[in-house]
């Protein structure tokens, strides 16, 4: 299995100098099987890139087919999702599985008020050419998506929840717990960590530097030494700090790396944008 | 007054290393009177970087004043990232036309609803209040006078005139030319022919356009795309150089700045549109600027401020 990261900004995208080497667009990671199956978590601007390009292969042609993994709607998520080309493309079919935001409104219905003629000239996801369904995820429950195997569970994100992901194939597993915050950082939930058990790569939310996070407690976010907790517990292999604040300049995140890494057996590094990865 | 550019970018937000020179922040734009005085013109995600130096600036709570063209995501979605939004006391007024929505507040509320942010427009310690703003229907902000104007965009879009410290400079985005389409209350999958009706509405459109525009010393215009990056998508609401410089031409205005720039133009691309419209202008009269992120321009012919037009010495 490859991984490549399109956006591994949190909350808003960063353009600008300070930001090119890890990359200023929010949330959007592909994974890939040896196969050539492929999965993308969240939609936020890196999305966009991953777009142009899928349209130069079957996408491009109305053949593609892709399922997406939502971690949750907040806005940097799923920013991307208006302009995700392959969408517009008559033959594709594209899934797009998440839970239902814990507000009474349901996942479909979220997606469509993104899409509402207002704020989107799309005015609403009928007007997608592609074949989109939207497929609501209850966690913990088991997903199936061909090539994957995907476990989720729900981990609280401030006022929300999130789903956080466990995804399986070729024998390797990555794990994705972006936008969470535990009620007690040295002790992560079960859950999570059965989530996160033996995986070859644990992508953590990391928004907050260990020194800022006191001021921002109970926001949503992690500081980075939670998903240290998490790797050594669970047994993780790696760990990818990920969902960098949109204050985090490169120097900064080297420094946040350089720091955490200093902690810790688990090897350490921050997601960027880039080129594929094995797992 | 003055203006200065914090996000030039259309669509949707473009980090990385072929924008750093223009800029990847869509739609932003600071208007100060001599007297200091600001205005805000649309709250797309230069806003952020607006707001942290209005922060820096402030004295205490302010009282700002925000005018939306119109509510699609890259003109609002700087607004929850303003920090002077959370700051206790501050009061910020938001112009804006009626669209699709019932109710301006619901609507700007919406961009804040649990699904989509953290912090509900409620919860936010500014104070906001809503105003409704109607083509043709002048007013005042302090020593600025507005004049909004209607423009052909999905759902309706407003244009802004704003005269202030004996010169004047308009705010055209997001628009559409007013000869092949017309944008209404409905989805366009592609150009829809033109009843008798449309044709006059079009034809009005750009002839109030025209007479609001008249004598404006800097017109800021949707030139989203190029001419033949629009013959592919005339239906998307949104305009080229050229189409601009014809408008301005007719109503006489000195400068044009290019603006709402296509995500998918490079800083190379930019570099060869600015050359080749400033060429265009040249043989028409009209200075052509392209905008990037930081540019600052003093607005009337009386140049005492100091002006920077070139974006390789640009923001990092
Ligand atoms: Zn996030
Ligand atoms: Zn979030
Ligand atoms: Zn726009």
């Amino acid at each position: 299995m490859k991984i490549r990261f399109w956006g591994v900004r949190g909350s808003f995208a960063m353009s600008g100098r300070e930001y090119l080497r890890y990359g200023g667009n929010t949330t959007s990671v592909e994974l890939v099987t040896n196969a050539g199956e492929r999965l993308l978590i969240d939609l936020g601007t890196g999305a966009t890139e991953l777009a142009k390009q899928l349209m130069g292969s079957e996408f491009g042609k109305g053949q593609g087919k892709l399922p997406i993994l939502l971690s949750h709607t907040h806005l940097d998520h799923i920013q991307g999702l208006p302009f995700f080309t392959p969408f517009f493309i008559k033959g594709n079919e594209i899934r797009i599985l998440g839970a239902d935001p814990n507000s009474g409104s349901s996942l479909e219905t979220t997606l469509q008020n993104q899409l509402a003629p207002h704020y989107s000239p799309l005015n609403g996801l009928e007007n997608l050419a592609a074949g989109v369904s939207i497929e609501t995820v209850r966690p913990p429950a088991t997903i199936s998506v061909p090539g994957f195997e995907v476990r989720t569970h729900a981990v609280p994100h401030g006022s929300m929840w999130t789903t956080a992901y466990r995804i399986s194939a070729d024998g390797k597993t990555v794990t994705y717990l972006s936008d969470v915050e535990y009620a007690n950082l040295d002790e992560p939930p079960a859950e999570v960590l059965a989530l996160a058990k033996d995986a070859d790569l644990l992508i953590h939310d990391a928004m907050h530097a260990d020194h800022d996070y006191e001021l921002r407690r109970g926001w949503g976010h992690s500081p980075a030494r939670a998903g240290v907790v998490v790797a050594e517990r669970a047994g993780a292999k790696k760990l990818a700090l990920f969902h960098h604040s949109p204050d985090a300049t490169d120097e900064m995140i080297d420094e946040v790396v350089q720091r955490t890494s200093a902690r810790t057996a688990v090897p350490v590094f921050a997601a960027a944008e880039g080129s594929y990865l094995d797992v | 007054m003055q203006i200065t550019f914090w996000g030039v970018r259309g669509s949707y937000p473009v980090p990385g290393a072929a924008t750093v020179r223009y800029g990847g922040q869509t739609s932003c734009v600071e208007a100060r009177s001599a007297k200091g005085e600001c205005v805000i013109v649309d709250a797309g995600t230069g806003m952020r970087a607006l707001g942290n130096k209005l922060m820096r600036e402030a004295n205490g709570p302010q009282k700002y004043n925000v005018l939306l063209s119109h509510v699609h995501w890259d003109h609002i979605q700087g607004l929850p990232f303003f920090s002077p939004a959370y700051v206790p006391g501050t009061r910020i007024a938001i112009h804006a036309l009626l669209t699709a929505a019932d109710e301006l507040n619901s609507v700007i509320g919406g961009i804040t609803r649990h699904e989509f942010f953290p912090m509900p427009l409620e919860s936010v310690p500014a104070a906001f209040d809503f105003h409704q703003v109607e083509p043709g229907v002048e007013f005042d902000l302090g020593s600025f006078h507005v004049t909004p104007i209607a423009l052909n965009h999905p759902f309706g879009s407003v244009g802004y005139r704003l005269d202030c410290d004996g010169s004047s400079w308009a705010y055209v985005a997001d628009t559409a030319p007013f000869d092949q389409v017309i944008h209404k209350q409905h989805f366009l999958k592609g150009p829809e022919p033109l009843s008798a009706d449309d044709k006059v509405s079009l034809e009005a459109m750009r002839d109030a356009l025209l007479r609001r525009l008249e004598g404006v010393d800097t017109v800021v215009y949707d030139t989203h795309f190029l001419p033949e990056e629009y013959a592919k998508f005339p239906h998307y609401g949104h305009s080229t150089p050229d189409q601009a410089l014809e408008i301005c031409a007719e109503a006489n205005v000195r400068r044009l700045v290019l603006y709402h720039h296509a995500p998918s133009h490079s800083d190379e691309q930019m570099d060869q549109i600015a050359a080749r419209y400033l060429a265009k202008g040249e043989a028409v009269g009209i200075e052509v600027l392209t905008s990037f992120e930081g540019m600052t321009l003093p607005i009337g012919r009386k140049v005492d401020a100091p002006e920077r037009t070139n974006p390789g010495v640009g923001p990092a």
